[in-house]
């Protein structure tokens, strides 16, 4: 419509340019002062009179003006308006500039917005430029090595897996460490999982306490700001933007097959031979005879072709996204409406991720006082995990093949047991259990098992693929986000806003087990899960900006409340008629709710809990002539986690700000080459409350942890298999605490902002100082309290480090340009006390213990540190001939870690553990090269982390290390044969778990990231009617380079479920998922 | 008249949310101890809780006990999975401090003791651990004298059986009679054995007196399952025999064969079958029940051979137990022998596994068998041990006999202690083979016996099963040699937790000597 107005207009113009003899036409082009590139859209009036014309898509016009017009007025939104006097001129070519430069820039903070030259906090925007071409699926993933002061770190490599964000290290213990995720004013519980990175305008992360304080409770470990995108009053628009592309793994573990496996056994065994100083293996010496018939399996019955299992687990993923939006508007009502289709498909089967979504935000001026804003974001998520953790195909032997053939079910069909299996049906192990084997060994020899009936591999368990394929879970959630805001002008510049907002998430999920599926025998189950979370948040607030000569200040004040309310249902229905109707009502039985071992309800229940939030907030900023800067604010919250007179926490900050650059001392003479200079400096106070990750785990206890609750623990009463008698108990997991509160962040930064040489070079550095009081934690209680844990509110940290982002303009031809930007990141933290205790000591899942040690980083490893391993019986007994002793089971075995008497009291025992890493990098950072040449741009991020270290626990298990390369190469093998001497025969010795031995350097660097775009000549483009098209290539993880003596495949994998849920408890990683490679094609039109 | 409007969406806006009606929520899901044990009902609910709580520390008992015994051990000597390592390492004598089933044990035992500690305290039962005694405090809650007695009774049983336990598997534990927090435990150290006996003996005095007094045959049928008076008196004289108090024993245990109405039940399968639970010769049980109500027993699954698919039991089995051959070699002959033992597959294939607790399962860990606690033949061979060789207790122990298909004893077939208490020994060894008896009946037998002792039978245990069994380990195997070392009267106590060590930043807590 609005192209048929203009259309008309100009014809109506050249109508009356005919009427009028006395005119002329004028023409030219339009362009961008700094990019060079043309400008569409320009709106151009002849003096002041109305109508005009706007300039097309390549940036030209031709306006027809009486003779008697003066002057062109060029204006266009986010440009200063030009007026260029006409003379005799019939060519007027100009360039506008922009007025959103740097310095003007607007950030959002909390409750409002603030031009950049003006913050005085520690605050880093990132502007979504290619940000929606990144090869990943989530923004928190996208923001990996961007952000100077924030980690993003992809603990599990699963579809759609929440990857663990930290800004500024850890300043908290509990579970709610992660950063608030604030979009568009509204703190989404969720995180940052369903923002569509393509309809992201900005992201500002507050790093500092002074910045967060506003937030006051929930700033404790960083803000994230969203911004979308807004429409604007110009024609409507649209865009398309699509990518395909696929994700593969960067490597796998180095597993051998069972064939490879008896033979370097078979090596080994013939070295061992060599040495007089041990004994003639016997036959089980050199292998087990069961390993013998598993080796028979694969080289005799299946012809030297065994599994790997690995890739049975994976595939290539397919990733695919579709975004498209449409924006536009007039000077009343703009809007900005998306949808969004995202398709990321795990590596490993069964591991889907679908995301439909829409995104619609219609700003609405009312009238000159009143503004409305509607946001509505309703969105769809279907998911799928797969039912099997990936190391459970690591470790499974290469022997067993997934699916029967002719030749193997002839071969199990021969015990009666088994008579049943066809070709095409699952292989178990039991089915080639209680068989005698026959066939030759890797040296030749011919082994029969004769009269001994042997059991190749005896489990209970099925095949990995097997359940995989026979058990799923599935799931879906439904959320809609809704808010209204409203802005009053009651007086110029005081403003009323009143936000009311609606988040509701409705997941569902059907966990459904086939029949036989882990187990022979085993009946089938459905567990059905609904939740539904509803969250109600008013926010009013009072703002009053007011400048006064040199003098400018705003004023905020306001009111803020939010409940949640939760509710978690779950029913369990046991022996379907058919493997295939999941339906509950076809189950022939429905389980009734009990509690297990952990305190998570089980079978059937109902849980309904609740969470209250009511805040009040104030604020100052003020600028004197826009060098002195001052903020403060403060910030009182009230929060139903805490018992009655500890629900109060108050959040005061302030902050001040020196522009250098403006004073007139230093303009003089630095003004050629110094652009801008700020000085920051800030100190604020940040709460956290945040104990429950919202897990139905542990019941509700994470909800009310000022108070014990009772949990159901039924019994049976009565004569013969006796009745189910309701009892109650109280939890075993934790025991609550009335006196909990608020735990609180004091917090100094201070930094500078430099910008040189014409913006050429752009510094911003910061350093701060935090320290945390009252720390919420879950300290363990002795058990014999009952519980082995409880919450706790001692002990104060302390977090220092240094940040530094640079933007470099290294070139900037108008057909060349080279950006490069990097950012790291120091952090360190120390535990300044911790109440009573001097120290604490957790113990993980494997019993490796976590140190957290008064004066030192918050988590230490602990355990014995290890010197290579005991070469002979003869180096075991010269060392006990010097005193050595012990009473801790098996330190003194040949082969086996040789544990280190670190106090020299020739005692080894639990007083020579010692400290043996930790998990914090001393530095992490990111470096962004972005080029373009004509038509063709790339851009590409190297990320890294420098310095810490993990506890790897796959070794263990021995059905891990027993086929994986890492583990057995280089081995010790006999007195004559010590390998490197540093490496423990697999299955002897001290227990690794707790040693050194399994604490590796987890540092990495990575090519993360990588797009090569072309965007195609306007000319060409222009004829399609459309006005920009683009294509790209983009690469994750191209290039990965672990640390030396790191035995896994993904040093980023973590566990952070079970005792690792603590924040006490971290670094330790188990069946790490490998690294995602993923390679994208996409294409970006505009109309 | 705008800015009326506006200011009253204003008002609006801020009453929506009314600051402590937000912030001042209760639990909706659970029920706060604060508030409850208020009436007898509740308190009658939480000791159904606390019956339940028995339940988690057997998952891991017959470990600690059966497994450390000549009964029964690891049978995978070929697996190096870590679930048998450390099976094998309670199996010879060389738990890790840090063994997880060790604290897991623990943990779940003491846990059911705060749980108690909590009825009891709501009660007014207040135990005073210098004198040893046993009062009643002014309560509020309202209940009558029969019932709160009654209530009390129940729980101080189950704690005195926890304690019991506790202390003979790791000497003096700590001394937790009262709910604790965790700042004050870290200024309680272990206690003397001595100390703990002294709490048992209380608990179980205090308790037979307040409990109802009825015979078997009296007890309402609602009530099968619960402590009684007689179960408490039993307990109490193993507690007696256990401390070599053997008069105060028999004087229990008389009490008990005159008054109880307890009987044998005809056949030994009679006793565990699922059909006839809770029969005349159970005195005390931790009982299990199946259908999906969280309440079944995990052992069916646990101890099914493994790999055994479906054959022994739906799901498969784990194949945690094994009888030791001695004990096969010893039940030949014996009608206990099909309760107790079962075999899958043949020939040099065959597994032996433990059958007592095996009865069909429709999901996994969910079956029907009770674990008895204590039966009516442990107090007739008690009787028989407390006396010593005589006539009597010869008899008492051909009470049990002829339902195994054997022939009486007498003066003659056993000529002498030595020979009277090694046949003892022997039918209570097969008796209550798997009931997690045998492992404090050999450390009992150290003091009521003269010519049995725990550390030699253990010795020839090995030696029994060396070269069929603990030989085949993968390399290195351990030497017999090495087994006898490890078996020491030292290790016959388990370590304290290391975590409770290590927890306690406060005080040093001694760890048992050997470890």
């Amino acid at each position: 419509m609005k192209k048929i107005n203009c259309l008309l207009l100009v014809s109506m113009l050249m109508l009356i340019s005919f009427v009028h003899a006395q005119s002329k036409v004028i023409t030219g082009k339009v362009i961008n002062k700094q990019t060079g590139e043309a400008l569409q859209g320009v709106n151009i009036l002849a003096d002041k009179a109305k109508g005009g014309v706007v300039t097309n898509a390549d940036g030209t016009y031709s306006i027809t003006v009486k003779s008697v017009s003066k002057s062109l007025i060029f204006s266009f939104v986010g440009f200063a308006t030009q007026t260029i006097i006409i003379e005799d001129k019939k060519v007027i070519d100009i360039a506008l500039v922009s007025t959103t430069t740097a310095m003007d820039e607007v950030v959002v903070i909390g409750y409002g917005t603030q031009k950049k030259s003006s913050v005085t906090g520690a605050v880093s925007k990132y502007q979504n430029e290619r940000l929606d071409e990144s090869p990943v699926s989530r923004l928190d993933q996208a923001l990996q090595g961007k952000i100077a002061g924030v980690s993003v770190q992809n603990v599990s490599s699963e579809a759609g897996a929440d990857p663990k964000v930290r800004v500024r290290g850890i300043s908290s213990l509990n579970a709610g460490a992660s950063p608030l995720v604030v979009i568009d004013g509204q703190p989404a519980a969720d995180g940052l999982q369903f923002v569509n990175m393509a309809d992201v305008q900005s992201v500002e992360v507050l790093k500092d306490a002074a910045s967060a304080a506003i937030y006051g409770s929930r700033g404790a470990s960083g803000v994230i700001l969203i911004t979308t995108k807004s429409g604007k009053a110009e024609r409507p628009k649209y865009g398309i933007k699509f990518s395909t592309g696929a994700k593969t793994q960067y490597e796998t573990y180095p597993m051998m097959s069972t064939t490879e496996y008896t033979n370097m056994l078979y090596y080994e065994a013939a070295l061992k031979a060599q040495d007089p100083s041990i004994p003639v293996p016997t036959g089980t010496a050199v292998i087990a005879n069961n390993e013998r018939a598993a080796y028979i399996i694969e080289n005799t019955i299946l012809n030297g072709h065994g599994t790997d299992w690995q890739q049975e687990a994976l595939r290539n993923g397919l990733v695919r996204n579709l975004q498209m939006n449409i924006s536009g508007g007039s000077k009343q009502v703009k809007y900005y409406l998306s949808g969004g289709y995202q398709k990321d498909q795990g590596m490993m089967y069964h591991s889907e991720y679908d995301k439909y979504s829409i995104r619609g935000k219609i700003d609405v001026q009312l009238s000159k006082k009143a503004k409305f804003t509607f946001n509505f974001n309703p969105s769809y998520i279907k998911r799928e995990r797969p039912s099997v953790n990936f190391i459970d195909f690591v470790r499974f032997q290469s022997f067993l093949p997934v699916y029967h053939d002719n030749v193997t079910a002839a071969f199990v069909n021969q015990s009666a047991q088994w008579a049943g299996i066809h070709p095409g049906d699952f292989v178990q192990a039991r089915h080639f259990n209680g068989r005698a084997y026959t066939g030759l060994m890797p040296d030749g020899t011919l082994y029969n098992s004769g009269a001994t009936l042997l059991d190749p591999f005896n489990t209970a368990n099925n095949t990995p693929k097997s359940i995989m394929e026979t058990h799923t879970i599935n799931a879906n959630d439904y959320r809609v986000v809704t808010s209204g805001d409203f802005t009053y002008t009651i007086l110029p510049g005081l403003d009323f806003k009143s936000l009311a907002s609606t988040y509701i998430t409705y997941s569902t999920g059907i966990d459904f087990t086939k029949r036989n599926s882990s187990k022979d025998g085993e009946v089938n189950k459905g567990i059905y899960n609904q939740r539904l979370v509803i969250d109600l948040l008013s926010e009013n607030t009072l703002t009053y900006a007011k400048t006064i000569k040199d003098h400018s200040f705003t004023l905020l004040a306001g009111l803020t409340g939010e409940k949640t309310s939760i509710k978690d249902d779950q029913q369990t229905g046991l022996d379907y008629p058919s493997d295939n109707i999941t339906a509950l009502a076809t189950a022939l039985q429905v389980v009734a709710p009990s509690v297990d071992a952990n305190g998570v309800p089980q079978g059937t229940y109902n849980l309904k809990n609740q969470i209250g939030l009511t805040s009040w907030l104030t604020r100052v900023l003020y600028s004197y002539r826009n060098k002195y800067l001052f903020n403060a604010s403060f910030r009182g919250d009230g929060s139903s986690y805490f018992a009655p007179g500890h629900k109060w926490g108050y959040f005061p900050s302030v902050s001040v700000g020196w522009v250098a650059s403006e004073e007139k001392f230093i303009k003089n003479g630095t003004s050629s080459w110094l652009n801008n200079l700020k000085f920051r400096g800030s100190y604020g106070v940040v709460g956290n409350n945040r104990l429950s990750d919202g897990s139905t785990t542990n019941n509700g206890v994470g909800y009310f942890p000022y108070t014990d609750l009772l949990y159901a623990a039924n019994y049976s009463f009565g004569a013969g298999t006796g009745t189910s008698t309701a009892g109650q108990a109280p939890s075993t997991v934790i025991l609550g605490n009335e006196d909990l509160t608020w735990e609180r962040t004091f917090q100094y930064n201070f930094g500078f902002d430099l910008t040189i040489l014409k913006n050429l070079l752009t510094v911003s550095f910061d350093a701060y100082q935090s320290k945390t009081e009252k720390l919420l934690l879950r300290q363990s209680a002795l058990a014999f309290t009952g519980v082995p844990s409880y919450w706790n509110n001692i002990g104060s940290l302390k977090n220092t480090g240094l940040e530094l982002e640079v933007t470099s303009n290294n070139i900037r031809k108008k057909n060349f340009k080279w950006t490069t930007s990097g950012n790291i990141a120091h952090n360190k933290n120390s535990i300044i006390e911790l109440g009573l205790e001097k120290y604490l000591l957790n113990q993980g899942e494997r019993t490796e213990l976590y140190y957290n040690n008064v004066g030192d980083p918050l988590i230490q490893f602990f355990g014995f540190k290890t010197d290579g391993v005991w070469l002979s019986q003869a180096d075991i007994d010269a060392a006990k001939a010097k005193g050595l002793t012990s009473t801790l089971s098996n330190v003194f075995v040949p082969g086996g870690l040789k544990l280190v008497d670190l106090n020299g009291d020739l005692k080894i025992d639990n007083n020579d553990r010692t400290v043996i890493g930790n998990p914090y990098p001393d530095f992490t950072w990111g470096v962004t090269n972005t080029l373009s040449y004509k038509a063709f741009d790339l851009s590409f991020t190297f990320q890294g982390s420098q310095g810490g270290q993990l506890v790897n626990g796959d070794p263990n298990y021995n059905e891990t290390k027993r086929y994986n390369r890492n583990y057995n190469t280089n081995r010790w093998l006999s007195p004559m044969f010590p390998g490197d001497g540093k490496t423990p025969y697999s299955t002897v010795g001290f227990n690794w778990m707790l040693t050194d031995y399994v604490v590796e350097d987890a540092s990495y660097y990575a090519l993360r990231e990588m797009v090569v775009g072309y965007t195609l000549p306007k000319k060409f483009v222009e004829k399609a009617h459309i006005s920009s098209a683009r294509f790209y290539f983009s690469g994750q993880n191209m290039y990965f380079h672990s640390a030396k003596g790191y035995r896994g495949i993904n040093p980023e994998g973590r566990f952070n479920t079970g005792p690792y849920n603590s924040s006490l408890l971290d670094g330790y990683q188990r069946g790490s998922f490998p690294m995602p490679k993923t390679y994208l094609f996409g294409i970006d039109i505009n109309l | 008249m705008k800015q009326i409007k506006i200011f009253t969406a204003v008002l609006f806006g801020l009453s929506f949310f009314s600051c402590n009606k937000i912030i001042d929520l209760a639990p909706q899901s659970n029920i706060s101890t604060v508030t409850y044990y208020s009436n007898t009902d509740e308190v009658r609910a939480a000791l159904t809780g606390a019956y339940n709580g028995l339940q988690k520390p057997m998952n891991n008992e017959w470990q600690v006990t059966e497994l450390r015994s000549d009964n029964s051990k690891q049978g995978s000597p070929g697996s190096t999975a870590s679930t048998n390592r450390d099976l094998s390492d309670l199996d010879m004598f060389i738990p890790s401090t840090s063994h997880q089933g060790i604290y897991t044990y623990w943990l779940n035992t003491y846990s059911n003791i705060h749980n108690v500690n909590i009825i009891l305290e709501k009660l007014g039962v207040v135990y005073n651990p210098s004198t040893g005694g046993i009062s009643l405090s002014a309560i509020t809650i309202p209940i009558t004298d029969v019932d709160r007695k009654q209530l009390a009774g129940e729980a101080m049983f189950i704690r005195a059986y926890h304690y019991f336990n506790l202390v003979r598997l790791f000497g003096g534990v700590f001394l937790v009679h009262t709910p604790i927090t965790p700042d004050e435990a870290k200024t309680m150290n272990r206690s003397s054995a001595a100390d703990i006996y002294k709490l048992i003996e209380a608990d179980l005095k205090t308790a037979s007196g307040w409990m109802n007094v009825l015979k078997f045959s009296q007890i309402n049928t609602n009530d099968l399952g619960r402590a009684t008076s007689w179960a408490a008196k039993g307990l109490l004289a193993k507690m007696y025999l256990t401390l070599n108090r053997k008069s105060e024993a028999i004087t229990q245990l008389q009490d008990v064969i005159n008054n109880s109405g307890y009987s044998l039940q005809g056949s030994y399968a009679n006793v565990f079958s699922i059909g006839n639970e809770m029969n005349s010769e159970i005195m005390f049980a931790v009982r299990y029940k199946a259908g999906g109500l969280g309440l079944g027993g995990i052992f069916a699954n646990n101890f099914a051979p493994l790999g055994s698919g479906a054959a022994v039991v739906n799901g498969d089995g784990l194949g945690l137990n094994y009888p030791t051959a001695e004990l096969d070699t010893a039940t030949n002959g014996d009608n206990r022998k099909a309760t107790l033992i079962g075999v899958y597959g043949t020939g040099t294939a065959a597994k032996l596994y433990v059958k007592k607790y095996i009865s069909a399962v429709a999901i996994l860990n969910d079956a029907e068998n009770d674990w008895p606690v204590l039966r009516y033949a442990d107090i007739l061979l008690m009787m028989a041990e407390a006396q010593g060789y005589n006539q009597s207790s010869i008899d008492y122990i051909n009470m049990v006999r002829p339902r195994a298909g054997l022939p009486n004893y007498t003066l003659a077939t056993l000529p002498g202690v030595a020979a009277f208490e090694q046949a003892l020994q022997n039918e209570r060894r097969i008796e209550f083979a798997f009931e997690n008896q045998r492992f404090f009946d050999l450390l009992r037998f150290n003091v009521t016996m003269t010519t049995v002792t725990s550390i030699q039978r253990m010795k020839d245990h090995f030696a029994n099963e060396y070269y069929s069994h603990y030989r085949t380990y993968v390399a290195p195997a351990p030497t017999l040699a090495e087994l006898w070392a490890q078996t020491t009267p030292e290790h016959m106590l388990l370590p304290i937790p290391q975590r409770e060590i290590d927890t306690n930043t406060q005080l040093q807590i001694t760890q048992n000597p050997g470890y």
